[in-house]
């Protein structure tokens, strides 16, 4: 979580010394967000581990804050935090029966876009679609086959493309779609050492409001 | 802006890199700071099971049947006259002589038999290798038929009581845990034959009894964990603590390799090579660090498997030791063919080979344990390891 606050604050900091002619606002958004994966790992290795021994993960939903700067009427750059999701992963494979849950963590995953929009500032609809980067820790990893797990942070690319409708100059909704690099390296220290390398390839979903000032 | 979401990045990078890496992996750090330099070397000090085993167990085969000598066997091999375990090649080529620390069967043993013979010879009773032996648990494989099995526990503490410490020029070679994998695969087929039998007769569900055979899994490496943990242990505190300086340590290789492993079926094999990698695995991340060596036999032995031309061998899946004539030659008492019990000696009334095969070409003489020509080949690669490591 300190890390979180580091990113926040580099990110504040960065975007308070933007020094852009023109006028720049702020934007708040507040949503849901659903955090679909498509999940697909190395395969897991370790001593006895039967061939064919796999697991997926699943999915989640969960409360997102996003902050944007606008920094030119059609540039922005926000950042995106959410409530931490627990994400749950289900073996499958040769291991099927061993159920539903043999792994779950919350991810933690501020991610960083800057996007561009469409048409005019004055436009109700504007769409806009945008780049970055993100951030996924995966915290209080928990699993029912090893006492003690590890999960490598992630780094990657994220891509969005959105819609912004304006119900006033102050506020309005949006609705956006996601796409994160999200990858993973999992130890398993138990009775032996399991470990595997997770692509979540996640896609999300965003709905919420937005208030402009 | 390009420019500034990237000098972001960088230093959400350059955070995220200075908040620390996590563990490292077990078993991914290597053994640190072990001799380099040629050793001078007074003794060959070898504990660990049947395999390294030369001769503990010889009043089990004698002539005479009261224990006395002649013996026809006593080593796991094929024991003609000219039939040397791997100890033996390895000592003779370092000019040392090895012979048993104990000698014994069935209650009664004898330590250091060598020195009643001469006293020169009382610092050669340092083949602590028995038949059976477990790494910790005194009671091992063949224990209830009258096989000492002194664990390598009590091999190295019996050592160090001999002999006080141990001495810079030792060649001190651990090679064992293969029993303990044994005995935990013993375990487990066992709970996965009547968990089977649950889920045939309908008492528990195909997923229940998938779930409860892993977790027999889970418990035969839980336990095997264990036992490389605690022969890591006693490397550190025993040997390495007490004056041990040249110390190399054997992983174990994967016993599915052997005609014993030929027999099993393939849906348990892998169990048994689990045991065995993580075994190796647990091993190795005791050792981490320490100054020993790690002799990677799992990695050998499988090249002797898939290679055996290379080697020189003709034959490595069938025991050249007849356990049909080793049933005979001991009156019936023997019926799995065991090699403690097989002589090759040509013409011998006591010659229990199988008919066409050759202990110099064929791997095995029964399951799992090597002919004089396996011996040969094991000590032949571990000279070249030795020098390899620059101790000889």
């Amino acid at each position: 979580m300190t890390i979180k606050a580091h990113i926040l604050s580099v990110a504040a900091v960065s975007m308070l010394t933007c020094a852009a002619a023109q006028a720049q606002d702020n934007v708040f958004k507040l949503g849901a967000i659903r955090y679909t994966t498509n999940s697909s790992t190395s395969g897991i290795k370790g001593p006895g581990v039967p061939a064919g021994a796999d697991a997926e993960t699943g999915d989640a939903t969960t409360v997102i804050l996003v902050y944007e700067r606008t920094l030119t009427p059609n540039l922005g750059i926000e950042l995106v935090v959410g409530i931490p999701p627990r994400i749950k992963s289900r073996a499958i494979g040769s291991v099927a029966f061993l159920g539903d849950n043999v792994l779950s963590a919350k991810n933690v995953a501020p991610t960083l876009l800057m996007n561009y929009y469409f048409g005019d500032a004055s436009s109700t609809i504007r769409p806009y679609v945008g780049v970055g980067l993100n951030y996924t820790k995966f915290a209080s990893v928990k699993s029912s086959l090893a006492p003690k797990v590890e999960m490598s942070d992630s780094l990657g690319a994220a891509i969005q493309a959105g819609v912004n409708y304006a119900i006033t100059k102050q506020y309005g909704l949006f609705a956006s779609v996601a796409r994160v690099d999200v990858k993973s390296d999992l130890v398993a220290v138990g009775s032996t050492v399991l470990t595997t390398s997770i692509d979540f390839k996640p896609v999300t979903y965003s709905l919420g409001a937005w208030y402009r000032f | 802006m390009k420019f500034r979401i990237w000098t972001l990045a960088a230093v959400v990078s350059a955070l995220l890199a200075a908040c620390g890496g996590s563990d490292p992996v077990p078993g991914t750090i290597a053994p640190e700071g072990a001799p380099t330099t040629k050793g001078t070397f007074t003794a060959l000090v070898s504990f660990g099971d049947s395999l390294s085993d030369v001769g503990a167990y010889s009043p089990a085969t004698s002539l005479t049947g009261n224990g006395a000598a002649p013996y026809f066997g006593g080593k796991f091999t094929n024991n003609s006259a000219t039939s040397t375990v791997w100890v033996e090649n390895l000592a003779t080529s370092l000019g040392l002589a090895v012979t048993p620390a104990e000698v014994g069967f069935a209650g009664q043993s004898v330590k250091c038999p060598a020195a009643a013979i001469s006293a020169t010879l009382a610092g050669t009773c340092t083949g602590y290798g028995q038949g059976g032996s477990r790494v910790t648990d005194p009671n091992g494989i063949g224990k209830s038929g009258g096989a000492l099995t002194v664990p390598m526990k009590t091999q190295i503490a019996n050592h160090l009581n001999r002999f006080g410490s141990f001495k810079s020029t030792d060649l001190i070679v651990v090679f064992g845990g293969n029993n303990d994998a044994f005995v935990q695969f013993g375990i487990f087929t066992a709970a996965a034959t009547k968990i089977q039998t649950d889920a045939a007769t309908g008492k528990i569900t195909a997923d229940a009894a998938s779930a409860a055979i892993f977790q027999a899994q889970i418990a035969a490496q839980e336990e095997m964990k264990k036992a490389a943990l605690e022969l890591a242990g006693y490397v550190k505190s025993e040997i390495l603590a007490k004056g041990g300086k040249y110390v190399a340590v054997w992983n174990l290789p994967d016993s599915t390799l052997t005609p014993f492993g030929g027999t099993l079926p393939a849906s348990v094999k892998p169990v048994l090579t689990g045991l065995v990698d993580n075994f190796n695995l647990w091993l190795a991340d005791g050792l981490a660090g320490q100054p020993v060596k790690i002799v990677d036999a799992n990695t050998q032995f499988k090249d002797v498997y898939n290679n055996p031309a290379k080697y020189g061998m003709t034959n490595n899946t069938v025991p050249a030791c007849d356990a049909t004539k080793i049933q005979a030659i001991t009156q019936g008492a023997v019926t799995d063919g065991s090699s403690l019990f097989c002589n090759s000696t040509p013409g011998a009334p006591f010659n229990g080979i199988r008919a066409g095969a050759d202990v110099n070409t064929w791997q095995f003489a029964d399951g799992v344990h090597p002919t004089t020509g396996g011996h040969k080949l094991i000590s032949t690669e571990t000279v070249k390891v030795l020098k390899a490591f620059g101790w000889i």
